[in-house]
């Protein structure tokens, strides 16, 4: 900081301020042009999503609607579509979260001590899962030997413990100090004790940037969800946003009593979907921030 | 990661069975972890014995018969294996020829002089690599589809005609290729922020006094500095050329595209899982041939990143 002011200083007096500032006003506004490319579409999508069916004329290209409505917001949520994809993501997130971490973070106390037995070939082991993967169909007829297929569990357990973040939490865990660990065995508390009452508080940044990345990843869920999953009842909010944006008639997916579409145009329905399904990560998005300042983030994207 | 060998300590270990006994507690912290691995990781693998087979569901694993390379002479011998690959090169390709996009970015973002503007800048730009394919696909439909396309409605005001972008063939990398960049951009350009954080600032102060100009600066300290991540950056990226996003590809593909994004995992996923088990041992083949050839690229790569002294990824 005090470098800064004194580089700024010193060219304010060599007469340099004018130029800086329209070093500074080009710079600002080439990023303001990159930034706004990731939130312009975003605003389209919310205010058309917004606009009134009577307001709305397919196909005209206008960015502001003469009349506000919250009508698709209204169908969607109460159709049943909305609600079975929202159980789904539901539990396949919030179900999926605490077991991703804690396995993680066990496996990676565990590994983080030096003096295990065996350690050192567990240790390969997870390291070799990140260098090879059977491949999807041995992957698809294993869940189908567990009795997995249409079970939720399918999309949660494949991914909960994962080679890279086992890695860097154990690199967190053994460059925590020392001298806390021995005091506490000297006084005889247990491992359990140790890793619940002592490690994980000390390391409660890292588990919550963790579990942020696990959310995101869990809410995110597509793939595995088209794989495993076979009941159209049961599949995550991801899988009906893409039915309602590709299929042509999105009055079965959406799954309402009422005619939709003397109501609300499709588009304007489709719109108002993403926004649902993106709202929870934009709401949870500036937590995220919050940890990437604190520099764990940058740590845990070195490796 | 490369483990750095720890001095053999002066005090004598103690037996095994006491260090067992010691951490009995710890081997149950680590259970959940390694029987998900074990379970989801490992237990797939012995399903790579159907490459080899024709295998055959009713008979299951064990007695299907065994045909040897049967399988892979089929793929080395079939044309659409070739167009695969090919496709896959090229996208990957293409998408490398975007790497300093994200360095362009950190450098951009590193002239900032306002704490303030760099961090509202950061927060747009990193956003979209926590959002899903389906999103970002779906945000890609509602600009470029014919008739409810953002930029469609833009050509048609204008006094344009409608072009229908997602059918075209010849632009259909250049799409897949921007929704790359804009994904992940912002969250590429992390690494080389920390990277340039971390030089030492009386060098920029030492060139400043010899009346360097900013580019100068940017050219002769910020560049040179950051080069050892670049190369790193980049050799690791070239371990991953044979892969592809998949579900990208797979959202994406529509029947007037279909042959420019056939790539493994679309071909494994519509022909192996989609249509049932007849397919199920060449598909197999197909996936295990990528994932050898990828293994070899990332342990080839990182070879080479240790090797000239930087740490690798294993």
């Amino acid at each position: 900081m005090t470098q800064k002011t004194i580089v700024k200083h010193r060219s304010s007096h060599l007469g340099m301020h004018a130029s800086e500032r329209i070093y500074q006003v080009i710079i600002g506004l080439l990023l303001a042009l990159i930034a706004s490319t990731m939130i312009l579409p975003f605003l389209y999508v919310i205010i058309i999503s917004f606009t009134d069916a009577t307001a709305y004329v397919s196909g005209v290209f206008y960015l502001w609607p003469k009349k506000w409505s919250t009508e698709a917001y209204t169908l969607i949520l109460r159709g049943q579509g909305f609600l079975n994809a929202l159980k789904a993501s539901c539990f396949i997130t919030f179900v999926g979260t605490p077991i991703n971490v804690c396995a993680n973070a066990g496996l990676a106390y565990m590994l983080s001590k030096d003096d295990l037995v065996g350690g050192k070939l567990i240790n390969r082991l997870v390291m070799f899962t990140m260098l090879f993967g059977a491949g999807m169909i041995p992957n698809f007829i294993n869940i189908r030997n567990l009795g997995l297929i249409n079970n939720w569990f399918a999309n949660i357990l494949p991914g909960a413990c994962g080679a890279w973040t086992v890695m860097v939490m154990k690199s967190f865990f053994s460059e925590l100090p020392k001298d806390l660990e021995e005091a506490a065995e000297v006084d005889g508390c247990g491992t359990l004790r140790m890793f619940f009452q002592i490690v994980l508080p000390l390391s409660l940044a890292m588990l919550a940037t963790f579990t942020l990345f696990a959310l995101v990843s869990y809410w995110n869920c597509y793939f595995s969800a088209i794989m495993y999953l076979t009941d159209t009842t049961k599949m995550p909010l991801q899988v009906y946003l893409q039915k309602i944006v590709l299929t042509t008639d999105i009055s079965e997916v959406v799954d309402i009593q009422d005619d939709l579409r003397n109501k609300v145009p499709q588009e304007v329905m489709r719109m108002a979907s993403l926004v649902v399904v993106v709202f929870p990560i934009l709401c949870i998005y500036p937590f995220m921030q919050k940890y990437f300042a604190k520099g764990v983030m940058v740590g845990a994207v070195k490796g | 990661m490369t483990t750095i060998q720890k001095q053999p300590s002066i005090i004598r270990r103690s037996s095994i069975r006491t260090r067992l006994r010691k951490h009995a507690w710890l081997y149950l912290l680590g259970l959940p972890g390694m029987l998900i691995l074990l379970f989801f990781n490992y237990l797939p693998m012995g399903s790579l014995i159907m490459a080899f087979q024709d295998y055959d569901p009713w008979k299951g694993l064990l007695n299907s018969p065994f045909v040897g390379f049967k399988h892979f002479e089929r793929l080395f011998n079939d044309k659409k294996f070739y167009l695969m690959l090919w496709n896959t090169l090229k996208i990957s390709f293409l998408s490398l020829l975007t790497f300093p996009a994200p360095i362009i970015l950190a450098l951009l973002l590193n002239e900032v002089r306002s704490a303030a503007y760099k961090k509202t800048i950061q927060t747009a730009v990193y956003l979209p690599h926590f959002l899903s394919w389906t999103i970002v696909v779906s945000l890609t439909f509602f600009l470029l589809s014919s008739e409810q396309g953002l930029v469609n409605k833009i050509i048609v005001a204008t006094g344009g005609k409608a072009r229908r972008f997602l059918f075209d063939k010849s632009i259909i990398y250049l799409i897949i290729v921007i929704q790359s960049v804009w994904k992940g951009v912002g969250w590429g350009s992390i690494v080389y922020l920390a990277a340039i954080a971390g030089i030492d600032q009386q060098l920029y102060e030492a060139a400043r006094l010899d009346g360097a100009s900013k580019l100068q600066c940017i050219l002769h300290i910020t560049l040179p500095c950051i080069l050892p991540t670049v190369a790193v950056m980049l050799i690791l990226k070239m371990g991953s050329i044979i892969s592809v996003d998949f579900e990208q590809v797979l959202l994406m593909t529509n029947a007037l595209v279909k042959e420019k994004l056939e790539v493994f995992e679309v071909f494994i996923y519509q022909n192996g899982v989609k249509s049932g088990s007849t397919q199920f041992s060449y598909t197999t083949a197909i996936g295990m041939f990528k994932s050898v050839v990828s293994t070899i690229l990332v342990i080839v790569t990182n070879k080479i990143v240790t090797s000239n002294g930087m740490r690798g990824i294993i």
